[in-house]
């Protein structure tokens, strides 16, 4: 997996971003992540259990994240499974964001080109 | 320790989803939904959970269904049994069966890049399950061999058809499988399939 450009996992589909974006905070399990989700798009974005997962899924066959083996807290419940970023995830998540802001930049120069 | 009943309720919602996926996130899924419970109130997260349900099932099923390994299956399957139906043309005396037998070949020279991706591609437990229903097929086709040579008399009935016809498809596909499945390389056990 370390061998492919970020730039072909481009454009991220938007639930996977917003996960990736929860993952940069560090390792998190399914509901911090989606907390976070929620608190990053001030709560336009909702995920529900299984599509939290089944974007988890999508990004840990794509090698962009990985469960952990240890627990990070282990006064945790025992059922969590805990999740991070890979370092393919990094660069995926980094070059998505890139192009996002070229976007906005472009967008806001468009509609007022007198302010961008 | 007891199962809430909301959680039975949930858990028999969840063998709605495919197998790898419910496998691998049952108990994800239900920790998620008390967690909800616990901190949006029980309203809040049924009623969260339900439209998740009803987008997801069917998002994750089609999915599935279109997904390479299984696509490779199902091409597997439709090759068969059309080749079977050349055969038994053939055996019955149509000759226009041939043209069914054509079509099969076409089909899978056709589709024979989709097929050797698919078989070259390691997942757990599917050598095994294709040998499985290859041995399964040959039990059929030994089966319906040894009736039909037992009952088979003057007249040709509904009964010859349909052994001769259920025969014949187990002993065109009894061999596809055992390929198929001898080409399927092992996978690491530590994958997911």
């Amino acid at each position: 997996m370390s061998g492919l450009e970020p730039r072909a996992f481009l454009p991220l589909p938007q639930a996977q971003f917003h996960v990736l974006v929860a993952l940069t905070e560090g390792e998190r399990h399914g509901y911090a992540i989606m907390r976070s989700v929620e608190e990053s798009s001030s709560g336009v974005v909702r995920m529900g259990p299984a599509t939290l997962y089944g974007t988890l899924k999508k990004l840990v066959d794509q090698g962009l994240a990985e469960e952990l083996d240890h627990r990070p807290d282990p006064d945790d419940d025992q059922r969590r499974r805990y999740y991070r970023m890979t370092g393919l995830g990094q660069q995926v998540c980094a070059a998505e964001a890139d192009r996002l802001s070229r976007l906005v930049r472009t967008t806001r120069a468009n509609l007022r080109p007198g302010i961008a | 320790m007891t199962t809430p009943p909301r959680h039975g309720v949930y858990r028999a919602f969840i063998n709605l989803y495919p197998p790898t996926f419910r496998r691998h996130y049952r108990e994800d899924l239900v920790q998620h939904f008390d967690d909800l419970i616990v901190d949006r109130g029980m309203r809040s997260a049924c009623l969260r959970t339900a439209l998740d349900l009803v987008i997801t099932v069917p998002n994750y099923r089609l999915e599935r269904i279109v997904s390479q390994q299984h696509s490779a299956t199902t091409l597997v399957v439709i090759i068969s049994l059309v080749a079977a139906a050349g055969v038994i043309s053939l055996l019955t005396g149509v000759y226009s069966g041939l043209a069914l037998l054509g079509a099969a070949t076409v089909l899978a020279l056709a589709q024979r890049n989709a097929l050797a991706k698919a078989l070259r591609t390691p997942v757990a437990g599917l050598r095994r399950r294709r040998l499985r229903i290859s041995a399964a097929l040959a039990v059929v086709f030994v089966f319906c061999a040894g009736i039909y040579a037992m009952v088979i008399g003057d007249t040709w009935t509904l009964r010859e058809t349909v052994l001769a016809g259920v025969g014949t498809v187990a002993m065109i596909s009894a061999p596809v499988f055992l390929v198929v499945g001898l080409l399927t390389p092992k996978a690491d056990p530590h994958l997911v399939g």
